[in-house]
């Protein structure tokens, strides 16, 4: 059941009650003016025997008791004029109100909802306060993050350049240790060579004068054949080339 | 009296009661002076209840029905009429209020079934209160000359017009407005409690004869039920508000 339908369901139980209970008497006194008037005509037709008789002439003042009767029936105080004793309790009721709603009433009610407003109040100056820090807290993160991140990039970035600068430099050593090497290689090739040569030289010379003695079995004077030596040593020199 | 053959009690018996207690005193209980007296007690009882220390921070229940009293009179009635320096009227307009209400709604509290201010009484006496409270206030503001000037000779009125305001004034604010006031409630709350008692024998008589002839007068029964609780908070806030207003305009002759 949907509550649209609930509470349509209960408008109509809470109407029918009403119905039920409004429709018993709500007024004063179960006297109404047609038994009171009825009261009445019974009274008048005991004394006078019919009712219809009251129009004949010589009962003028039991017809005239019969419509005070009636007037009196329908005749009530005037509802306008107020009742003493209502008027007192009515009025000490309210003063006696009164004084307590001023004592008591309404600054109690007054005082819980200034206290729950200053409640609502300050809980709203904390918020604020939290949220302001919150912001603050947020903000140097956010800073510190940023301060963080520039000093990882310029980390970065020098050690990128410090590496850039130890290959540059481990560039240069190694080609100056080979450029040394290959000139220590170079001396060493032109050292061994010139001993080599000088080795030759001593030797050819050697048997050069050896071959010269035989061939010519003659002695040379010893700057003669150191020339000639020379001479021949230039020309197997020029001729490997 | 005899309306579709039906005995209608007369006026006077639906809004006398006969005394319970102390009957031929001044002092008499009836039927009405216990719904004034059970307004009162229902008032204090809701305000005691509401003013308890809660640590609740929204107001329920109870407590909810009491501040917004407070605050009506005070946002809708007190600040609308008087100004802020009118908020020291607010236990005052706020207790006749409640007291009014109670008084009223009392006719559709089945088993009660009657308005308490059908009968003259305390409208009169409270209306005979403010307008005490009001020319005092007045004569307190601005002075006995000042307060008479303002109030039979209103400012901004051509001066040929008070040979006819100055009488109308006379005669409305010193003598008419305090039955104004009263007859108002008075009246009000008489011509409701008869609405609901008519359709209600109404109802009555034609269900034990007709059963369906009922249906009619039980249909109008419960809108004018309905129409009687709105009568009894609009009469109850229409005496406040107006209480209201002639105090401010006692105390602000420039309104």
């Amino acid at each position: 059941m949907t509550r649209r339908i609930r509470h349509i369901a209960a408008a109509a139980v809470i109407a029918g009650a009403v119905v039920a209970v409004q429709a018993a008497p709500a007024f004063a006194s179960e006297e109404t003016v047609g038994s009171c008037a009825a009261v009445e005509a019974i009274h008048t037709q005991e004394a006078v025997g019919e009712l219809a008789t009251l129009e004949e002439p010589g009962n003028e003042e039991a017809l005239k008791k019969f419509d005070d009767a009636l007037d009196a029936c329908i005749e009530a105080p005037s509802p306008i004029i107020p009742a003493t004793n209502e008027i007192i309790w009515g009025g000490g009721a309210f003063m006696v109100l009164l004084i307590f709603m001023i004592w008591k009433g309404v600054p109690a009610v007054r005082g819980a909802m200034d206290q729950r407003a200053e409640k609502i109040r300050t809980d709203l100056e904390a918020a604020d306060q939290a949220k302001a820090e919150a912001v603050k807290i947020k903000t140097d993160h956010a800073a510190e993050l940023a301060g963080a991140k520039a000093e990882a990039a310029a980390l970065i970035d020098e050690a990128r350049a410090q590496a850039d600068r130890l290959k540059a430099e481990l560039s240069a050593r190694a080609e100056a240790d080979i450029a040394e090497m290959r000139e220590r290689a170079a001396a060493d090739i032109e050292a061994g060579r010139a001993q080599a040569l000088a080795d030759l030289r001593a030797e050819v010379s050697q048997i050069a004068v050896g071959a010269a003695e035989r061939v010519i079995h003659a002695n040379l004077d010893p700057s003669t054949q150191r020339a000639l030596v020379d001479a021949y040593i230039d020309e197997v020199a020029g001729a490997n080339g | 009296m005899n309306v579709l053959a039906l005995d209608f009690p007369p006026v006077s018996h639906l809004f006398e009661w006969p005394a319970i207690w102390f009957d031929g005193t001044p002092f008499a209980i009836n039927k009405t002076v216990l719904i004034y007296l059970g307004s009162m007690l229902i008032t204090m009882a809701i305000f005691l209840l509401a003013g308890r220390k809660r640590e609740s921070l929204v107001p329920v229940g109870i407590q909810h029905v009491a501040e917004s009293g407070i605050e009506f009179i005070e946002e809708s009635v007190v600040m609308q009429t008087i100004g802020p320096e009118g908020k020291k009227y607010v236990p005052f307009l706020t207790t006749m209020f409640f007291f009014i209400l109670f008084s009223n709604i009392t006719e559709v509290i089945p088993f009660i079934q009657f308005p308490a201010n059908s009968r003259m009484a305390v409208p009169i006496t409270l209306a005979v209160l403010v307008w005490g409270i009001y020319n005092v206030l007045g004569v307190k503001a601005q002075g006995l000359g000042g307060y008479l000037k303002n109030s039979l000779f209103p400012p901004g009125v051509p001066k040929a017009l008070y040979l006819i305001v100055t009488p109308i004034e006379l005669v409305s604010t010193f003598l008419v407005r305090p039955f104004s006031l009263a007859i108002r409630l008075w009246a009000n709350m008489v011509a409701g409690h008869l609405l609901l008692v008519t359709f209600a024998v109404l109802s009555t008589v034609l269900w034990d004869s007709t059963y369906v002839g009922a249906v009619a007068p039980g249909a109008m029964l419960i809108l004018m039920t309905g129409f009687e609780i709105l009568v009894s908070f609009l009469q109850a806030f229409i005496f406040t508000i107006l209480t209201a207003v002639y105090i401010g305009g006692s105390i602000h002759p420039e309104h």
